[in-house]
């Protein structure tokens, strides 16, 4: 029986033309009771590799071809787990010290971690150097046939060599792909790999495709005349005995103090820590915390949470923000440590959602920080507490999606760039595309030549290449942490960003293997709260506790109800905006619904309308059914949450809490039909056992069939919802402090900075345009009032930004000259930056303007020289107008993009009153279906792909923002106005129900202001 | 007193046209760009009248050219040019009106470089009258000499003189016949005559021509046009007349010949002296006239060198036209380890008849090959160029037959062919 030893996967990147996954499917297809997966320097596919090989019932093999420094390459087998360890160690020394991307293993380092690894060879490298290395039971002749005549030469050599060495003989098939018509795919990679045209590429391609993975009968037929070469691999196959099934990985301990067990240890902190949180520590509070710690540690998971708890407590001792999200904040264990910041138990939360005895997998924690330095701060500590080969962030793999896919394969099938332009636009990610549209409309809409017999090929490698690897990138924020070295578990690598190592295998992978993980996420809100406190701080001389706001502030619900949310976290959309005055909160857990309902699950599960009428008090609040009502309570009878989900099988067809958390999965990312249909079948029978049964058995499996794939877990829209609360709550009472942070964190959250100032001023704040004299590098609170800082002039550097500060500090400045002549290191660009945008107005004695600023700079630009050098400043006046309006507003979008000064839409108010336009302000106050006009800059255009077609625009002006629906038909014919113009004219119909009002467009038109000032926010 | 002409987007013939007019008010004209030329009119006033009166006769003549456009007449040619560009029709600008004239013209049309511009719109100075008003000594600080430059352009103040410039000698000609020449020796004769004009004209400027364009109008009315690349720079006439010759020849017009146009495009003469280790080799002249001989008895596409391509599709070449010099075949074959037999193809390679068993060849009958196979090994496989039309897949055998001979057969598209022999 022929057993395939050494076969690629895309995991080679770009030497590989098959998924793993689709090398498995082959192999169970052919009846191979085994198959290895070597690929070039990673071991990155075998997780999903293993992970088919199980369900198919086979046996995975781990092994890689390791690049060696002179030359060539070594095909490694891990025979047993030590085997599979020094690979790994073998793989990160080679890569850690070379730059991302490359590197080679130098002999010494394949001698010193060779042990339990098998070497194949095809007479690449000198025979006597293998057997030193490994010894001669480890080493392999490999012989493969592809119907070559050259390749029969090399296998008598190879066959010789056997003999003399008396070493044994296997045969392969040198497999890259699964199936021989993925070798136009592997030809196309060649090319891409090595940046030349498929044209051009000559004997760079293969010579013919059999490189496919062979059945047992096509390999014992080519090597008829060697059997012994086919049953050697067979007993190759069976020597092997390490599988991912046996990686030895475990999570570290935490070292707990002298007397303590880590389960003692961590009661100790959650005691300590409830007293604190949960105030008073109710009853019910503590049994939770009871029967959570001793699942802890019945599943041994101490040491985990103790080791996410000392992250926090690093977090806080350091003045770092640190929120847990998702599934965490189901635990109250969690709440207690500080790791989460939502009580779980106020909020009745399901604890199973986080931890299941029945899972058998680790928990998940995501912790948000704020983005930024402070992030990597809390990674440093992370690298450094367990060392550099004890702690690695998880790789990302960066997949061929649209886009990428087009270039890549387009380039090397000789298209020009015009010609790959059109060809992206096809697979264009913005908006929606009509479902029946085929692909030859969509390729004629776009101008391509459809006879071209290249497109056709294209066509067919773009959808072959579609998420395949294409690199290992990093993710953003899940580090691994293993006890002893991570390096013995997974190879680790070099990111790009300094100081950052990376494993082989993605998150997906980890918790397949049950490797914990922990998620440092960056969060821009986070960042932009810690800084609206310190600001606080500073101007008001207020402290402000995040952890315990006021959770009842009217004014905060009277601006979420009035959807007067620009700037604030999660419920700032264009989509929130017109769902809050139909919702209306007036309590936290509102804000929790609020967060969760603009999502697609209840869009497309259809719970969104039945809510929001029920929340209107126009339909009843009732459940699917009685005991549901209980569940379903809080959501007025409409289940909103995956929790709830849960629960309601958990109920209505006594699931356990494990059995809800496998529906879950089983509805999760990649969807089984065949799961799906065993879970139904249980739910049924659950349902009809509780009496459950006709139309409500019905609807209840639709519900939670048809929303579970989308639900959105109730406790992380809880930690959002806390987020969201403390950004309305800081905006509402530290307008100033919350605009001036939020403006220094970006880019973050919906909307242009513009707008963002724009709205804080039409909130009654003033905001001070950049100036020399006074502004810091960042945004700062001045007198209540907000100044923009320097960071916001583009072009300037920040250095130099910092030392305008120092210097100004150390002496005010006199003069224009005077700053330019102490500021040696400010370009002329920066200069001229500064004096247009009005920065250098301020300088001096006399308040100047502009034009004045940037006459006197120019000539402050021109060294005198050593003889005038010591003459006065020019004082006459400058010969330059001053600037009107309408050319400070376009100074200031071009130089800071935004401006303090007049909107750009009230300079041309008198002509939009002409054409009969109303204010976004007064849209509000119109009559239901009146027929309107409305204008402004569009702020965004939106086509969701749930929308069917339709597309959503946001036009501001100087009193507001108004929305307007544009049907698909209106949107086709109108696309490139649609799409292109800054400026819109809207005419049409005005819906203003329920305090909600957009208009839906009968006509548009552009409006021709001048230069596109404010940028849109575009998206699908 | 300067004029200057202006067309609108002329094209390039229209150039030449606009100078000879130019040349027929005054020998002074300056090309400043394409379909602007300046003339100096001083002088012509005796002759033609006031200005007013000269710009009209100019957009006479123009006119009776095809060239319609712009015309002034200014103090200064700059100011001329200005004028000419940008305001439309005939514009007279008197001494001292330059700035008023000028005034509304906007700053774009100066030619000031990227970085002075962005100032001048940053300043918010839109036209040239803008431009003017700042201070003389304000511009000078700022924006140095070129500013004050521009500045003074702006107010018509430029003072620079007129650079008259040689007029361009042109290589080619044409050449009405007194009655159609259907014959090839005649029209050689008179082909002869405008390659010796061409050739010492090219002499008399030190240059020679790399490509020779022959058009011939023929008497039905179509024209039938051929280039001559040469791969040398060369003036000399006979040897030009040979490569027409074998060239005609070759692709004769097909029609009797009314009027013929012939054009050189000049290039720098070669340097004749070879390197002192330079393998000797044949004149150029003499290698491509012997060459165009091959050419013409072979066809076009048939003589040239052969390049072996980078492909693995067995004995696949194409033809290259050889450049001078001495040419090396390069063609990196991969090194292979044993002994390699010597392999002869047969071009074109020979249809056969094979019967097969259990998928290899048993016989083979193919025109000077038959026999029955004692040894055979294979298939080896090969496919290629499936991008493209050129896409091809094959099957090969080496076999032994029974008289001894060692031949290579192979299928493609089910069809059998035996492609060579082993020595």
């Amino acid at each position: 029986m022929f057993v395939e030893l050494h076969s690629r996967s895309a995991f080679s990147f770009l030497n590989g033309a098959s998924a793993p996954e689709d090398l498995v499917e082959a192999a169970a297809r052919l009846g191979m009771e085994s198959l290895a997966l070597v690929d070039i320097d990673n071991v990155s596919g075998a997780p999903r590799f293993f992970m088919e090989a199980k369900k198919q019932g086979l046996r995975a093999h781990v092994g890689a071809e390791v690049t060696a420094a002179q030359g060539g390459r070594y095909v490694l087998l891990a025979e047993n787990r030590t085997g599979y360890q020094n690979l790994c160690r073998l793989i990160t020394s080679m890569k850690l010290r070379a730059e991302k991307g490359k590197g080679a293993a130098a002999e010494e380092e394949f001698r010193q971690y060779s042990e339990g690894l098998i070497c194949l060879t095809r007479g690449g490298q000198p025979i006597e150097k293998l057997i030193s290395i490994y010894g001669a039971r480890n080493v392999y002749c490999e012989l493969q046939r592809h119907f070559d005549r050259q390749e029969e030469a090399r296998n008598a050599q190879v066959r010789e060599m056997a003999a003399r060495h008396n070493l044994a003989v296997i045969a392969s098939n040198g497999v890259l792909y699964a199936d021989a018509g993925k070798r136009e795919l592997y030809d196309v990679m060649t090319c891409i790999r090595n940046k030349t045209r498929i044209s051009e590429a000559g004997r760079l391609l293969t010579k013919n495709s059999e490189r496919y993975l062979k059945s047992d009968a096509e390999m014992r037929r080519l090597f008829s005349d060697i059997p012994e070469a086919i049953v050697g691999t067979l007993n190759l196959a069976r020597r092997l005995d390490f599988t991912l099934a046996n990686l030895g990985y475990r999570f570290p301990p935490y070292p707990a103090p002298q007397g303590e067990t880590q389960n003692s240890f961590l009661w100790q902190r959650v005691e300590e820590g409830a007293r604190r949180r949960f105030q008073p520590l109710h009853e019910k509070a503590r049994k939770q915390l009871e029967r959570e710690l001793k699942l802890i540690e019945k599943l041994d998971l101490a040491g985990y949470f103790l080791i996410v708890w000392d992250i926090v407590r690093f977090c806080r001792e350091n003045g770092i923000l640190a929120q847990g999200r998702g599934s965490a904040a189901n635990s109250a264990v969690c709440y207690a440590l500080g790791i989460t910041a939502v009580d779980p138990i106020a909020l009745d939360l399901l604890f199973e959602r986080f931890l299941s005895e029945e899972r058998g997998e680790w928990p998940d924690i995501d912790i948000d920080l704020p983005s930024g330095d402070q992030r990597e701060k809390v990674i440093q500590y992370v690298y450094q507490r367990y060392g550099k080969l004890g702690a690695a962030m998880t790789a990302n793999v960066i997949t061929y999606r649209g886009r990428s896919g087009v270039r890549d394969i387009g380039k090397v099938l000789g298209y020009g760039e015009e010609e790959l332009d059109r060809l992206s636009s096809v697979v264009s990610r913005w908006g929606w595309r009509d479902p029946e549209e085929t692909a030859e409309e969509q390729f004629r809409r776009a101008q391509c030549d459809w006879n071209d017999p290249r497109l056709l090929k294209f066509i067919e490698l773009f959808q072959q290449i579609q998420h395949l690897p294409r690199h290992l990138g990093q993710h953003s924020g899940g580090m691994v942490i293993c006890q002893g070295s991570l390096d013995s578990v997974v190879p680790l690598e070099p990111a790009t960003m300094p100081g950052r190592v990376v494993i082989q295998w993605d998150k997906e992978d980890c918790a397949d293997l049950g490797l914990i993980k922990v998620d440092l996420l960056g969060l821009g809100m986070l960042a932009a709260l810690e800084e609206t406190v310190e600001l606080v701080r500073e101007a008001y001389g207020e402290e402000v506790d995040l952890a315990h706001l006021p959770q009842d502030e009217p004014e905060v619900y009277a601006a979420l109800q009035q959807a007067d949310t620009v700037g604030l976290f999660q419920v700032e959309s264009r989509a929130q905006m017109a769902s809050l005055p139909l919702t209306k909160p007036e309590k936290f857990y509102d804000v929790v619904v609020q967060v969760a309902i603009i999502r697609p699950g209840p869009i497309v599960g259809k719970m969104y309308h039945p809510y929001v009428r029920r929340r209107q008090g126009l339909e009843a609040p009732v459940s699917l059914h009685p005991s549901l009502d209980g569940v379903l309570k809080r959501t007025l009878g409409v289940p909103l949450f995956q929790e709830q989900l849960l629960r309601m099988a958990m109920i209505a067809a006594n699931f356990t809490g494990g059995e809800a958390e496998e529906l879950r999965r089983a509805m999760g990312f990649q969807r089984s039909t065949k799961r799906m249909r065993a879970i139904e079948e249980r739910l049924r029978s659950g349902m009809n056992a509780n009496g459950i049964t006709g139309e409500t058995q019905e609807q209840i499996i639709h519900s939670i069939t048809s929303f579970a794939l989308y639900g959105f877990p109730e406790s992380h829209a809880a930690s959002f919802a806390l987020l969201a609360y403390a950004s309305a709550y800081l905006r509402t009472r530290y307008l100033a402090a919350f605009t001036a942070a939020l403006l220094n964190n970006q880019p973050m959250g919906f909307y242009h900075p513009s707008t963002i100032v724009k709205d804080a001023q039409r909130h009654g704040l003033r905001v001070l345009p950049v100036d020399v004299t006074r502004s810091k590098w960042r945004a700062t609170v001045e007198d209540k009032c907000l100044r923009l800082g320097l960071n916001y002039v583009r072009g300037l550097r920040e250095p130099v930004g910092q030392r305008i500060v120092e210097e100004r500090e150390r002496e005010p400045f006199r003069s224009i000259a005077d700053f330019k002549q102490r500021l040696v290191e400010v370009h002329k660009d920066e200069l001229r930056q500064l004096a247009e945008i009005g920065a250098l107005n301020f300088l001096g004695e006399e308040k100047s303007h502009r034009r004045e600023a940037l006459w006197r700079s120019e000539l402050a630009l021109k060294p005198a020289g050593p003889l005038f050098a010591t003459l006065e400043p020019e004082t006459e006046a400058s010969p330059l107008a001053r600037m009107n309006a309408f050319e400070r507003v376009s100074a200031d979008f071009r130089g800071t993009g935004v401006t303090v000064g007049v909107h750009p839409v009230a300079l041309h108010r008198k002509h939009l009153d002409a054409l009969g336009v109303i204010r976004a302000s007064e849209l509000k106050g119109m009559r239901h279906n009146s027929r309107v006009r409305i204008a402004g800059c569009v702020i965004c255009r939106q086509r969701p792909e749930t929308a069917k077609g339709f597309a959503f625009y946001s036009l501001e002006d100087e009193t507001g923002i108004s929305n307007a629906i544009v049907e698909p038909k209106m949107f086709e014919a109108n696309k490139l106005l649609m799409v292109r113009e800054p400026y819109l004219l809207f005419e049409g119909i005005l819906q203003n129900q329920g305090g909600a009002a957009s208009v839906k467009v009968m006509r548009a038109e552009p409006l021709r202001f001048g230069p596109e000032l404010i940028e849109s926010h575009d998206f699908c | 007193m300067y004029a200057c002409i202006h067309i609108p987007k002329a094209e390039p013939s229209a150039q030449e046209v606009l100078v000879a007019m130019a040349s027929m008010f005054s020998p002074q004209v300056e090309e400043a760009g394409q379909g602007t030329v300046i003339v100096s009119i001083d002088g012509l006033q005796r002759l033609m009248g006031p200005p007013n009166q000269i710009a009209s006769e100019m957009a006479r003549r123009g006119a009776e050219r095809g060239l319609m456009g712009n015309i002034a007449i200014a103090a200064n040619p700059d100011t001329a040019v200005l004028a000419a560009r940008h305001l439309r029709g005939v514009t007279l600008i008197r001494e001292g009106e330059e700035r008023e004239r000028l005034g509304q013209l906007r700053i774009s049309v100066l030619p000031v470089e990227r970085e002075t511009a962005e100032v001048l719109e940053r300043w918010g100075i839109r036209t040239l009258g803008d431009f003017c008003a700042l201070p003389e000594a304000g511009v000078v600080e700022r924006l140095g000499a070129q500013g004050l430059a521009l500045w003074r352009l702006a107010r018509g103040q430029s003072t620079r003189p007129l650079r008259a410039g040689a007029v361009e000698t042109s290589y080619a000609e044409r050449m009405e016949l007194d009655h159609p020449v259907a014959l090839l020796e005649p029209l050689l004769f008179l082909i002869s005559r405008l390659l010796n004009e061409l050739c010492e004209r090219l002499k008399s400027q030190s240059r020679a021509t790399g490509e020779i364009r022959l058009t011939l109008e023929l008497e039905g009315g179509s024209e039938h046009t051929r280039i001559l690349q040469l791969p040398f720079a060369t003036r000399d006439a006979r040897a030009l007349l040979k490569l027409m010759q074998l060239d005609l020849e070759a692709h004769p017009a097909g029609d009797a010949v009314r009027a013929m146009r012939m054009e050189l495009a000049p290039v720098e003469p070669r340097i004749v002296q070879n390197g002192l280790y330079a393998p000797p080799a044949p004149e150029p002249e003499k290698l491509e006239l012997t060459l165009g001989k091959i050419r013409g008895l072979v066809g076009e596409g048939n003589a040239g060198s052969p390049e072996v391509l980078d492909t693995y599709k067995p004995d696949a070449w194409r033809m290259r036209a050889t450049p001078p010099g001495v040419q090396t075949l390069v063609h990196e074959e991969k090194a292979e380890s044993g002994v390699r037999m010597g392999f002869r193809y047969f071009r074109p390679a020979l249809a056969a008849r094979a019967d097969v068993r259990q998928g290899a060849p048993v016989r083979v009958a193919a025109a000077g090959v038959a026999g029955q196979v004692v040894e055979c090994s294979g298939p080896w496989r090969g496919s290629g160029e499936w991008w493209s039309p050129e896409q091809w897949e094959r099957e090969e055998w080496d076999v032994e037959l029974d008289n001894g001979g060692l031949y290579r057969l192979y299928s493609a598209g089910g069809r059998w062919f035996v492609e060579g022999s082993y020595d």
